[in-house]
């Protein structure tokens, strides 16, 4: 199969859904001639005209209201906003009003709206450019939350997203953009609730997202050289979440370790693990492990950035100590 | 301090005995090897001695009372001690109160910690019906974990289906907390002999004694080398949780011991070898063959007399017992097969070398100086880590003989491991 870059993949979605949809439309700031800054919208100007792609002024809370207004009133709309981080300016048009309308009109107003943004650490961008803060939307009801970490999953799932009727924050990683994947051309559909396990293993459960599944995999592959067989899933989607696949595999291997770049109080790892703790509570060897971001804001150092976030390193330890390898001693002792 | 004279045991499996002589009373003297009592099972009576000089300070039952074996029968100490041994054996309303050392019952009020094992190790347990509350796993602080269960349900299926029948019998020597010390018996005897010994040990954990195959309570289980012992010893501890421990071991039972404390599955902690077998080709086969086919308790007697160095030593009720287990269905032809497997005339047919010039834990090795069933001058080439004892005046049972120094020899190896 053919290779392309997560963005390329992104924008054959969008394209793919533009041509598809003329109710699908883009507004966002410097999408449009600039064609973005991760260039996941260049060409889409020239090609669906500026009615469709269309610029924005630096006003985050006027563009989601745009877009949250548009989609109740039928359009589908995709707001792209710069950084997570900046999402946070138009958080009342997401919490109170897009994720609750569908409730409120008692399901007949629907909010067929597309939140694309990114966030992550990476590069030194500092404390205002570098979060990860999924579980913010993960905690309001009413929000679908998406975050591919291959090329195909980052088209599969945005065709999905342009195809349903419920607002989706769909959340990119700053690192991906330029990772390179193979990826079905034409009609390929990704599931929301559907988790893939991208490495098959049989002794621990890694669970992952976004930017954390390259690096697993990377972990993965040094255990291995060691005798340990990782499986790295990848549930795509925190919200809906397959906890079948992920139940699955932990009744498989008996060991887990979350990893979330996200700093870990409140995150979306410990809820995963109290998900698994209730359910599979007997399948279980050892503590889950959650390797997270340090409980601080990303500092601008890039020594410090990197000690703020999970690395490879860290979630090896992880697995040993849930594996009981001697001399990886447990954390609670 | 006073000691207890203890009741005897009076056969497998039996817990009471009765008194039905008692030749002393509080205030009398009495010198080492004097029968002091007379307490009788349903098989047969037994004389009880004095193990050492002194007063009789407290006697815990009257004449025709039904006693507890091996709770203290009486005291023996100074004739000053008497109205304290008194007060402190009296204070369970005619219970026989055992002299526990203090620290060990500090140590036993902790005993309610907590048992840990992994969910998974429970729910696995609990479908193969294993019991796992008392083993001491892989995991964290001993926690049975999945690799614990796994090994135990490999070996156990895999010996199950081998012999057919793996199960030896374990029991408490004494209760404890901690990685448990397992006393490993030598040819001929039982777990029970050790109950005399482990009332002189200085250590809280628990301490458990196994009838080795075809001894005591335990089959044979159609033994056919050293190597198989080793292996129906090691799948019964498997079987039994104990795959974490310390190991104590007299003669035959002390090769075993160091042939498992190298053995995988196993976490020896530490190894106390007493009088051990299997450090040179040389045994005294006129003993194991006179052993065999003493049928009366004078033959009996003229040759366990051999075992030690003063004869004044072997006390009379070891003899008894030995011929009381010999009555047993079986356990004289089992002894005369478990010899044969090991042994051929003089000759031992196992080696434990390898496995000392292996083993990483604390070791000793506690010898008479004139044993006279294993060339004492054996312990005397063995790798340089290990500590060797050369008890003066004492034979083949150190532990018997020399007891007191014997147990703190063994305390204080259990204790190096830490």
């Amino acid at each position: 199969m053919r290779e392309i870059m997560y963005r390329e993949a992104l924008r054959e979605a969008l394209d793919e859904e533009m041509q598809r949809d003329p109710n699908v439309f883009v507004i966002g700031e410097g999408i449009a001639e600039r064609g973005g800054s991760y260039k996941v919208t260049e060409g889409l100007l020239a090609k669906y005209g500026p009615k469709r792609i269309r610029d924005t002024p630096i006003a985050e809370a006027g563009m989601i209201g745009v877009g949250v207004g548009a989609a109740i009133a039928g359009a589908r709309p995709i707001v792209e906003i710069l950084y997570v981080d900046f999402a946070m300016l138009g958080m009342d048009m997401i919490v109170n009003q897009a994720a609750k309308f569908r409730l409120m009109t008692g399901g007949e107003g629907r909010v067929p709206f597309v939140l694309r943004t990114q966030g992550g650490a990476g590069g030194g961008v500092a404390a205002q450019h570098s979060q990860s803060l999924e579980a913010l939307f993960y905690h309001i009801p009413g929000l679908k939350v998406v975050m591919p970490s291959v090329p195909a999953d980052a088209k599969g799932l945005l065709k999905y997203a342009l195809r349903q009727d419920d607002p989706v924050m769909f959340l990119e990683h700053k690192h991906l953009y330029m990772t390179k994947g193979p990826v079905p051309g034409g009609e390929h559909i990704v599931e929301f609730g559907k988790a893939d396990i991208k490495r098959a293993g049989k002794d621990v459960t890694i669970i992952a997202w976004s930017n954390m599944i390259p690096r697993s995999l990377e972990a993965a592959e040094s255990l291995a050289a060691e005798g340990i067989e990782a499986e790295v899933v990848d549930p795509r989607t925190l919200v809906p979440l397959d906890e079948e696949t992920i139940l699955t595999s932990v009744a498989k291997t008996h060991r887990v370790v979350i990893v979330q770049e996200a700093v870990r109080r409140g995150g979306v790892a410990s809820d995963i693990a109290s998900i698994i703790q209730e359910k599979a509570f007997y399948e279980l060897d050892a503590p889950i492990e959650i390797v997270a971001g340090l409980n601080v804001p990303i500092p601008f150092n890039l020594e410090l950035e990197k000690a703020s976030v999970p690395q490879k390193s860290d979630i090896i330890a992880a697995v040993k100590r849930s594996l009981y390898v001697p001399s990886y001693a447990m954390a609670a002792e | 301090m006073a000691e207890a004279i203890l009741v005897p045991q009076v056969g497998q499996d039996l817990t009471e005995a009765k008194v039905v002589a008692l030749h002393v009373k509080v205030g009398d003297q009495v010198k080492k090897g004097d029968v002091v009592a007379e307490v009788e099972s349903e098989k047969a009576s037994f004389e009880v001695e004095a193990f050492s000089a002194g007063t009789v300070t407290h006697v815990a039952y009257k004449l025709g009372d039904m006693a507890t074996v091996l709770q203290p029968l009486l005291f023996v100490g100074e004739a000053g001690e008497i109205a304290g041994a008194q007060s402190a054996a009296s204070t369970g309303s005619g219970t026989p109160v055992s002299p526990v050392a203090p620290s060990e019952r500090q140590a036993s009020l902790g005993s309610f910690e907590r048992h840990r094992s992994s969910p998974l190790a429970r729910r696995l347990a609990s479908s193969n019906g294993l019991d796992i509350s008392r083993m001491n796993g892989s995991g964290p602080h001993g926690a049975v974990v999945l690799k614990d269960i796994e090994a135990l349900l490999t070996s156990s299926g895999a010996a199950n289906k081998a012999k057919g029948q793996t199960s030896l019998a374990f029991r408490s020597l004494r209760d404890g907390t901690g990685t448990p010390v397992i006393f490993m018996h030598g040819f001929g005897a039982e777990l029970v002999a050790w109950r005399p010994f482990v009332e002189h040990l200085g250590i809280a954990n628990q301490k458990t004694g196994v009838d080795l195959p075809g001894h005591g309570a335990s089959p044979d289980s159609g033994v056919e080398d050293f190597d198989d012992l080793v292996e129906t010893v090691a799948a019964a501890l498997i079987m039994a949780g104990h795959t974490n421990l310390h190991l104590v071991g007299h003669s035959l039972g002390a090769a075993i011991a160091a042939a498992l404390a190298v053995r995988d599955g196993f976490r020896v902690q530490s190894l106390s070898l007493i009088a051990p077998a299997g450090l040179g080709p040389k045994i005294n086969g006129d003993f194991i063959a006179g052993f065999l086919s003493a049928e009366t308790e004078a033959a009996l007697k003229a040759w366990m007399r051999i075992l030690v160095h003063r004869s004044s030593d072997l006390p009379q009720a070891m003899v008894r017992a030995t011929l009381v287990a010999r009555q047993e269905i079986g356990i004289a032809a089992a002894h005369g097969r478990i010899a044969a497997a090991v042994f051929s005339g003089s000759t031992q047919l196992f080696s434990i070398r390898d496995a000392l010039d292996k083993y990483q834990g604390p070791c000793r090795i506690i010898v008479g100086r004139q044993d006279a069933i294993i060339p004492p001058e054996y312990a005397d080439a063995v790798p340089d880590c290990i500590a060797v004892h050369r008890l003066s005046g004492v034979g083949h049972l150190p532990q018997l003989e020399s007891a007191a120094l014997v147990a703190r020899l063994v305390s204080e190896t259990v204790r190096a491991a830490g």
